[in-house]
Parts: C-alpha cells; structure tokens; sequence
C-alpha cells in the first residue's frame, strides 16, 4: 500500500486505489464498505471499499479475513499481505479523510455532520468503482446512524445494485472484513508516520490510540495546545474533547456566528426594548449628528485617541 | 515558529495598523517629525484626532476601519483589535473656520494667530503653519506689514459650495452610489442605478462636506447650494389604515346583490351593551387615540 499520495498533502483528503482486476469488469461483483478511525480525536477517517466477483466469495472468505477490531496490529497486515497477493480477484480503494477535513467540514458556517460526510463518502467510493468498470451487484456496508434509512438512500442512489446495511455487517460479510482490514492498516500506517505540517521541533509521539478516553493522548493534547493557534492540524477541532480544552485552556476567539442569548445580541446590535415605544419620553431624538453614511456605510469612524 | 515555551509571554501590544501616505513622514525639509494632535472637531464641537505631518507643512485627519470579529496577525504577534487606521490629507481651513467664524461676530479685522487660540486645544495653533489661504473663508486688510482678516460668509459659502461640486465630480468617477436605497448591513452599495440623479449627488457631497463644518454652516449651505431641506417622510402623518369613500354601504353591480343592501340598509342602528353605552359617555378630551401609539413620532 503505497501511502505517498496522502503524505504528500495531509491537509486535504485523498484517494488511494489497487488495481482493478480484470475479472472484475466482466463478472458480477460484490462490494463491502467499512470505516476506520471514526471515534479517535487524532487522525483521519479512512473509508474502504473491497470488491470481488460474488463467484469468488468463498476464496475470500478462506483467507480468514474477519472483523478488523478481534485482530492484532500484526494479524492485520497480515492479512492485507494475503489480500495483496489475491489480487487477480480481489481489488480495494480507500478514502483518507484528513484530520483537517473533517475539522473544517464540522465547523464551517453550515455544518456538514460526520454522519453527511461519511455517508458522502461512501457514495463517492461506490461511484468510483462503478468508473471504473466494476460490474456491481451487491454491496454490504456496516451501517452509520439507522440501518433502513442508510439503506433506502444508497438502493435510490444506486438503482439496480442489492444494497444490505446491516450493524456488524464486518463481522458478517467477508467482503465487508476485508474493506475493514484495509481502512484499519491504511490508518494505522497513517497515524504512526504521521507528518506534521507544523514546525513543532521534535513532536513527541507518544499520542496513545487517539482516542479520547485515552490518557495518552489527552496528556498530548494538553502539551501540544497553543494558546493562540490551537492545535496542529492532526488534532480534529470539532471533538468535544479539543473543544472544551480549547475552551479552558487557549485564548477566546470569537466568531460573528457565534451563538449569543438573546439579550446580549439584542444590547450588541443596539436594539431598543418594545416597552420604550409606550413609553411616554421615547421623545429622546438622538441629539448629536448622525454621521454621514458614506463612513458608516464603510465602517470609518473618527478617532478622539489612539 | 518556536514551540509553546520558548515564546515570550503574552504582553499587552500597543500598535496599530496605520495606512499613510508617503508625505506624513517626508523628511526632505527641517521640521520637526510628524505628531497626532487632539483637536476640536468642526462638526461635533469635541475632541477629534488629527495628524500634523513632518515640519507642520500639512494637516491628515485619522480615521478607523472598525469591524466587529476582527484581529491581526502582525509578524510574529496577534493583536486583538482588527482595526485599520487611516490618515489623509485634510483642508486645515476647515479647523480654522469655527475659530474665524467666532470672532467674526465682533465684526473687526484681527490677526489670525490671535483668534485661532483655545484653552482646551492648545495645539491649534499650530495649524497656522500649514500651507493654506485665509482668503477662501475671510476678507483681508495689510497694514504695516502685518496681515488682519475677518471672517466672510459669502466667501465661506462659494468656498464650501466649490468644495461639494469637487465631491460631487470625485463621487461620480469612483461609482460612489448615492441613491436612497435599502441600507444594508453587510455590503456596501456600488452604483446600482445607472444614471444617477446631479441633485442626489449635490446632496451626497453636501453631508459629506457636512461631516467637516457646524450645523448651522450645514444648514446654510444647503440653501446656498439651492437644495430644498428634506422632509423627512417619517414626519408626516401616516394615513388612516381604512379609507371610508362614503357612509353607504358598497354595493356590487350585480342585480342581486340589490336585494342584499336593500335589506343592510333597513336595519335599525346596533344596540349598545350597557358597558359599551358607560364607556361611551367617558369625557374623552384630550385623550390620544389608540392608533396614534403606533405611529412613528411627530416631533
């Protein structure tokens, strides 16, 4: 598995892909899809996808791939190896979504859930392989938020293909085991290797699984805040676990879509009480000029000091 | 970038980003270096901050872009205020003017340095030594020697007029837009109509123009410029919600409608409930009606 193209830019999402197999584009496939890192607060979501013709099945599953969670680091490449060297029928593609992205994506101005992203993601996976040839027919996929409603939203998007969403569907597909697999080790070499697009000198990295319960890495997170910037892009910002050592420990920034209670936004923007239109001294004209609006209109106001 | 610890500590920083032309600082001549200067402001009567150049040869008024959520990265250090001061050149005359309009009133001729004089301003003086003629704003005597003015309103008025045509010319070949439109908050209009009116540009540069002199010059010079004051629509009395066109009741043209009004009109006048008729003898003189609680303020 060759990881350059994400190490290359690890800001952004990338794709990473084997081979097609031949056999593939002219018999009728199956296809298992199954994310890894969904939890952690450090490091990207890797997505997969695996496919084989259905006719292949059992090959696969004689491999012994099975749920990536009851195998060791060491079984896991392991496996990938065995994957690797199934490749006249087996083929797999993966989706790294960076740290960064899903900070970025989570945070911005309209909220793109890690529910939409991973949905998203998946479709993009699919259609990929669609591109390239593969004559799909079933697709297994462990699902992400209710099963039925995953499920009629990718047999709509995919007409004609038999969509099963199933939970614990990597326990149960073999095709979905090895999607696993190969979303766990992508991950896994990610993590490790990672490279830090900040000038942070000698990174200490002992981060631990990554996951927030871990106290590893909150011990890491704690070292690595910055009071102005935050964190490095390896960190995702919008975990609840960055958010509220951000909240504690940096500096306050604010936003102008900010959430404020309403009487605050209402003294900030200057609004008057509905009582003070009743009132019988709401006669009180503003007394000084108003200034003109080209200046208001452009933000200027005259200074009295510096 | 250093890590976390090596980086000095978090100390208050007291600059500011500063837009300036190049003659602030301009060197060439003795003089002393250019100084911020406190000084009262024509249109409010307070304090304002104005900016003498090097040698006092010239005068820039100090104005800020202030925008809610805004910060700057400056080198290596954040300052919190997203503030961006501007300094341009001003016309001294018009901080001159309030001083020559004052003592104007007592009618005589007298030397500038004597009348351009405040307790609460004492840098003013030093405006004096700005290149800038008297002649524009007051009439001049020389004897002996020594110069005297008197402050001119006819003069004033062609001067300022003068200046609102210039704003008027500057406004048109920057597409300022100057049409009465819907404000809006979060843009600022370019020229949407496309022949904009000469009268809304008069008017335009006339409150810019106004932002720099008292209300009172303000006022005349609109009347100088020949501009009618506008009446502010909120003044007026709004309409009544419901016009009644007559006391009968509207009939459609339809044959069988007739029947109907035949009959509306046939009906005895309403009986009062007892509150109601209670109600109706209350003395109401005096007493606003409801609706005018929701009309805007007439002044």
């Amino acid at each position: 598995m060759d990881l350059g193209p994400f190490e290359a830019d690890n800001t952004v999402s990338c794709r990473l892909s084997s081979q097609i197999p031949d056999i593939c584009r002219t018999e009728d496939c199956c296809l298992g899809i199954d994310e890894a890192g969904r939890g952690p607060v450090l490091g990207p979501m890797v997505y997969g996808i695996c496919f084989c013709p259905v006719s292949k099945k059992q090959e696969l599953k004689d491999l012994k791939v099975a749920d990536s969670k009851t195998l060791t680091e060491e079984e896991r490449e392991r496996l990938f190896h065995n994957l690797d060297e199934a490749k006249s029928y087996v083929g797999w593609a993966l989706h790294v979504l960076s740290p960064n992205t899903i900070s970025t994506s989570m945070l911005q101005r309209t909220k793109y859930n890690l529910n939409a992203l991973s949905h998203d993601t998946a479709i993009g996976l699919i259609q990929y392989a669609l591109d390239s040839g593969v004559q799909l027919k079933e697709i297994y996929v462990d699902t992400v938020g209710p099963a039925e409603k995953y499920e009629e939203k990718l047999s709509q998007r995919f007409p004609g293909i038999e969509v099963t969403v199933r939970p614990k569907a990597d326990s149960l597909f073999p095709v979905v085991s090895a999607a696993s697999i190969c979303a766990k080790v992508a991950r896994d070499r990610v993590v490790k290797g990672w490279k830090f697009a900040e000038d942070l000198g000698d990174v200490d990295a002992d981060y631990g699984s990554g996951y927030p319960n871990d106290p590893k890495t909150k011990a890491w997170l704690l070292k690595y805040l910055d009071p102005v910037f935050g964190y490095p892009q390896f960190v995702r910002f919008s975990w609840s676990t960055a958010q509220t050592l951000l909240d504690s420990k940096a500096v306050t920034v604010h936003w102008d879509d900010d959430e404020e209670d309403g009487e605050k936004a209402a003294k900030r923007l200057n609004n008057k009480s509905m009582l003070s239109f009743f009132s019988a001294s709401a006669r009180s004209d503003d007394q000084s000029r108003q200034t003109h609006r080209f200046f208001t209109d452009r933000r200027l106001r005259g200074l009295s000091s510096l | 970038m250093t890590t976390k610890k090596k980086r000095t500590p978090n100390t208050e920083r007291s600059g500011w980003v500063v837009i300036a032309p190049d003659s602030v600082t301009d060197k060439n001549k003795h003089g002393s270096d250019p100084v911020f200067l406190r000084l009262r402001n024509p249109s409010t009567d307070g304090a304002s901050l104005y900016l003498l150049g090097s040698g006092d040869e010239r005068l820039y008024e100090v104005k800020a872009f202030e925008e809610e959520f805004h910060s700057w990265f400056v080198g290596e250090a954040v300052q919190r205020d997203g503030r961006l001061v501007f300094v341009t050149p001003m016309d001294p005359l018009f901080l001159i003017l309030p001083y020559l309009m004052k003592s104007g009133r007592e009618g005589k001729f007298q030397p500038v340095d004597q009348v351009v004089k405040d307790e609460d301003f004492p840098g003013c003086s030093r405006l004096l030594s700005c290149s800038c003629s008297f002649l524009h704003i007051a009439e001049e005597k020389e004897v002996g020697g020594l110069k005297f003015h008197r402050y001119s309103q006819e003069k004033t008025m062609n001067w300022l007029k003068k200046k609102v045509e210039r704003t008027a010319a500057a406004l048109k070949t920057k597409n300022v837009s100057v049409g009465e439109g819907v404000k809006s908050t979060t843009y600022i209009r370019i020229k949407s109509e496309s022949e904009g009116r000469e009268e809304d540009y008069l008017r335009y540069a006339h409150g810019l123009i106004s932002e720099y002199i008292s209300e009172e010059l303000s006022k005349a010079l609109l009347k100088h410029l020949g501009l009618p004051e506008l009446t502010s629509p909120k003044e007026a009395e709004p309409p009544a919600k419901k016009r009644k066109l007559s006391d009968k009741p509207v009939e459609a043209g339809e044959d069988y409608t007739k029947f109907n009004s035949a009959d509306f009109a046939r009906k005895p006048p309403k009986k009062m409930t007892a509150a109601q008729k209670t109600l109706a003898k209350v003395d109401k003189s005096g007493m606003k009606s409801m609706t005018s609680f929701f009309s805007p303020k007439s002044k």
